[in-house]
C-alpha cells in the first residue's frame, strides 16, 4: 500500500540523489533539483512572510476587527469601505473567496493604527521596481531599510562585538597562571591581528614582525575554522546517508536501491549520448 | 624510496570521484554496521556547561527556545533539540518555541510533536509554539521589548491572549533563560546584541560546527553560557541527558547524534589521512619539478 510517507520517502530519495549526482558531474537531475529547490524556498519564503507577518501585523493594524473599534463616524465607515476595496481586488474582483481580508476586520488589535501606513506604502514603492518607469521609487524603501538597519545594528554590535569584547580582552592578573597566560596570548593576538588589518604605515620594524605574528594567529583561526567545516559537511552528508539507509527498507518499498539504480542508468544513457553527440559535431 | 615516491604521485592524480567515493564509503560502512566502531562519547567542558546551566533551572520556570536552522542543517542542530526538550520536559520547564528562520517551524514542530507526548506535556500550559516572523534582529528586538506587539497568534493560529502560559509574558525579561538552536544568520549573535546582553538574561546556544569559530568568543567572556558545537556536541549532551534522566528513573530513547558519531570519526581520519597524502604528494611533486629552489 502506498501511503503519503511512501511517497515523501521517495519525493526525499529522488531529490537527495539528484543534488549527490553532480559528484559525478553537471547533470540534468541536478539542474532540476537545483531550480526545485530555489523555486520552493522562494516561494515557501514568501507565503510564510505574507501570512505570518504582512496579514496580521500590516493590515491587522490598518484593519482590526471592527467590532473593537467602530466609533460610528464617517471616516470609520470610509476606511472599511476601502478594506472592501481591497478585498474585491484581492479575491479576482469577487471570483474567489474572502481570505486575506476577513468579513468586518482582521482580529488581533483594538485600535486603528494610521502609521502602518508608512510600510504600507514602502512596501507598494518596493514592487514598483518590477515598472521600470517607477523603478526609483524602490530607492525611497531601500533607504529606509538601510538606515534602520545601521541605527539598529550600532548599538548592539558596538556594546557586545566592541566594548565587551575589548574587555574581556584586558588580562586579570588577580587570578591563576593559566588564565592569565590565557589571557596574554588572547592580548597578544588581538593587538597583533589588529596591527595586520592597519594599512596606514609600512609593515616594517616592529610592525612588520607584530603584524607577522597576527598572521599566524589569523591561520590558526582559519585552520580550525577549516576544520569545523569539514566536520559541519561531513555531519550533513552522515545525515543524508543515515535518512537513505532508513528508506533503502521494504517499508518504503526499497526507495533507496531503486532510485539509485534508476539514476545511474540515466546518467550513463546520458553520458553515452553527450559523448556521440560530441564525436557528430567535431567529426 | 622510489616506489613510495611513485606511490604518492599516484595517489595525488587520483581522480576526485575516487575520493568522494571513498569518503561515502567511509560514512555508509561505521553507518550500517555501528558495532563495528565502538567510540566512547566524553562531554567537553563546553557542552558540560550548557548542561549545567539548564539543569539549574527550577520546575516552572520559562525559557525560550529559538528555532534558527531548516532542513539543510537538521543533522546536526536537530539532535540538540530533541536532547534538550527531553531535559526541559523531565524538569517540568515551560517552553516557548520561536522561530527566525521560515523553515524553523518545520524543525520546532516536528521537535515538540516528537517529545511532549512521551513527557504528557500539553500545548498551551506546558510549552507553545509562537512560530516564525520575518524581520531577523527586527524580530529579536521586538521579543526582547513586546512579545503581544509581535505575535497575535501563535503558529497554530490561536490567539496568543487566549493561550494560558503567554498570559504573564511580555517580553524576553519574563524567561530565566534564552536558548538559541542557530545555524547561521539570524542566529545566536543577534540574540547576543539585541535581546541578552542589552536585558541580562542568560543565553546558551547549540551551532552547526561552521559557525562555532564565530560564536566562540561570545562564549569565552560569558555573553553565552556553554556551546553545544555540531554533531559531537549534540552527542555529548545527549549523553549526559540521558544520564540524568536515569538518575530521575525516566525511560530513556537513544539519541541519533550519538549513533552517527562513529561515522563522523571514521570520515575525519579518512580526510586527515587525505590532508597528509596531498601534502606529501605535493611536496614530492614540486621537489621532482625543482621548484622548492625558486
Amino acid at each position: 500500500m502506498i501511503s503519503a510517507e511512501i511517497i515523501s520517502a521517495w519525493v526525499f530519495v529522488l531529490l537527495t540523489l539528484c543534488i549527490f549526482s553532480f559528484l559525478y558531474k553537471d547533470n540534468p537531475f541536478y539542474k532540476a533539483a537545483e531550480h526545485l529547490y530555489v523555486g520552493a524556498s522562494a516561494g515557501y519564503v514568501a507565503v510564510i512572510s505574507f501570512w505570518q507577518q504582512v496579514q496580521p501585523n500590516m493590515f491587522g493594524r490598518l484593519w482590526p476587527s471592527r467590532v473593537d473599534v467602530d466609533d460610528g463616524s464617517i471616516f470609520t465607515s470610509v476606511w472599511y469601505v476601502i478594506y472592501e476595496i481591497f478585498n474585491f481586488i484581492s479575491t479576482g474582483f469577487g471570483i474567489l473567496d474572502r481570505s486575506i481580508f476577513p468579513e468586518g476586520g482582521i482580529k488581533g488589535f483594538e485600535e486603528i493604527r494610521f502609521i502602518y501606513l508608512i510600510p504600507f506604502i514602502l512596501g507598494i514603492f518596493m514592487i514598483l521596481r518590477l515598472v521600470p518607469k517607477l523603478g526609483w521609487l524602490a530607492r525611497w524603501a531601500i533607504a529606509y531599510i538601510v538606515g534602520m538597519a545601521a541605527g539598529l545594528r550600532f548599538y548592539g554590535y558596538l556594546n557586545s562585538n566592541v566594548l565587551i569584547q575589548i574587555k574581556a580582552s584586558a588580562i586579570d592578573f588577580t587570578s591563576d597562571w593559566g588564565t592569565i597566560v590565557n589571557g596574554l596570548i588572547i592580548f597578544i593576538g588581538t593587538i597583533s591581528g589588529l596591527i595586520y588589518f592597519f594599512y596606514s604605515t609600512e609593515h616594517k620594524g616592529i610592525v612588520g614582525r607584530l603584524s607577522r605574528i597576527g598572521i599566524y594567529f589569523l591561520m590558526i583561526k582559519f585552520g580550525a575554522s577549516f576544520g569545523f567545516a569539514v566536520m559541519g559537511r561531513i555531519s550533513l552528508l552522515i545525515g543524508q546517508f543515515n535518512y537513505l539507509k532508513d528508506y533503502s527498507s521494504s517499508a518504503y518499498n526499497y526507495a533507496t536501491p531503486v532510485i539509485l539504480v534508476f539514476i545511474i542508468i540515466c546518467l550513463a544513457i546520458w553520458s553515452i549520448m553527450g559523448d556521440e553527440n560530441k564525436n557528430e559535431s567535431t567529426a | 624510496m622510489e616506489i613510495m615516491k611513485r606511490i604518492f604521485i599516484l595517489l595525488g592524480s587520483l581522480d576526485r570521484r575516487i575520493i568522494f567515493l571513498i569518503v561515502g564509503l567511509s560514512v555508509l560502512i561505521p553507518l550500517l554496521k555501528p558495532e563495528w566502531v565502538n567510540l566512547p562519547i566524553r562531554p567537553r567542558p563546553e557542552s558540560q556547561i550548557v548542561f549545567n546551566e539548564i539543569n539549574k533551572l527550577n520546575e516552572g520556570d520559562k525559557i525560550l527556545l529559538s528555532f534558527e536552522y531548516g532542513p539543510s542543517t537538521k543533522p546536526e542542530i536537530h539532535p540538540m533539540s530533541i536532547a534538550i526538550l527531553k531535559h526541559l520536559f523531565a524538569k517540568n520547564i515551560q517552553v516557548y518555541g520561536f522561530a527566525l528562520w521560515p523553515d524553523g517551524n518545520f524543525m520546532s514542530t516536528e521537535a515538540f510533536s516528537e517529545v511532549s507526548h512521551d513527557y504528557g506535556k500539553k500545548y498551551g500550559i506546558d510549552y507553545v509554539n509562537l512560530g516564525y516572523k520575518p524581520g531577523a534582529e527586527a524580530v529579536v528586538k521586538g521579543i526582547a521589548a513586546d512579545i503581544h506587539a509581535l505575535y497575535t497568534v501563535d503558529l497554530k493560529g490561536t490567539p496568543i491572549n487566549d493561550i494560558p502560559m503567554m498570559k504573564d509574558v511580555v517580553n524576553v525579561e519574563n524567561f530565566d533563560f534564552v536558548f538559541s538552536l542557530s545555524a547561521g544568520y539570524p542566529g545566536s549573535t543577534e540574540w547576543v546584541q539585541y535581546a541578552c546582553d542589552p536585558k541580562n538574561i542568560p543565553l546558551s546556544t547549540g551551532v552547526t560546527s561552521i559557525q562555532v569559530t564565530d560564536i566562540l568568543p561570545y562564549v569565552e567572556n560569558g555573553q553565552i553560557r556553554g556551546i553545544l558545537a555540531g554533531m559531537p556536541g549534540a552527542a555529548e549532551y545527549e549523553s549526559l541527558v540521558e544520564a540524568e534522566l536515569r538518575e530521575m528513573e525516566l525511560s530513556v530513547k537513544p539519541g541519533k547524534a550519538s549513533s552517527m558519531m562513529a561515522a563522523q570519526s571514521i570520515a575525519h581520519v579518512m580526510i586527515v589521512l587525505f590532508i597528509i597524502f596531498g601534502n606529501i604528494t605535493y611536496y614530492i611533486t614540486r621537489k621532482n619539478k625543482g621548484e622548492d629552489k625558486i
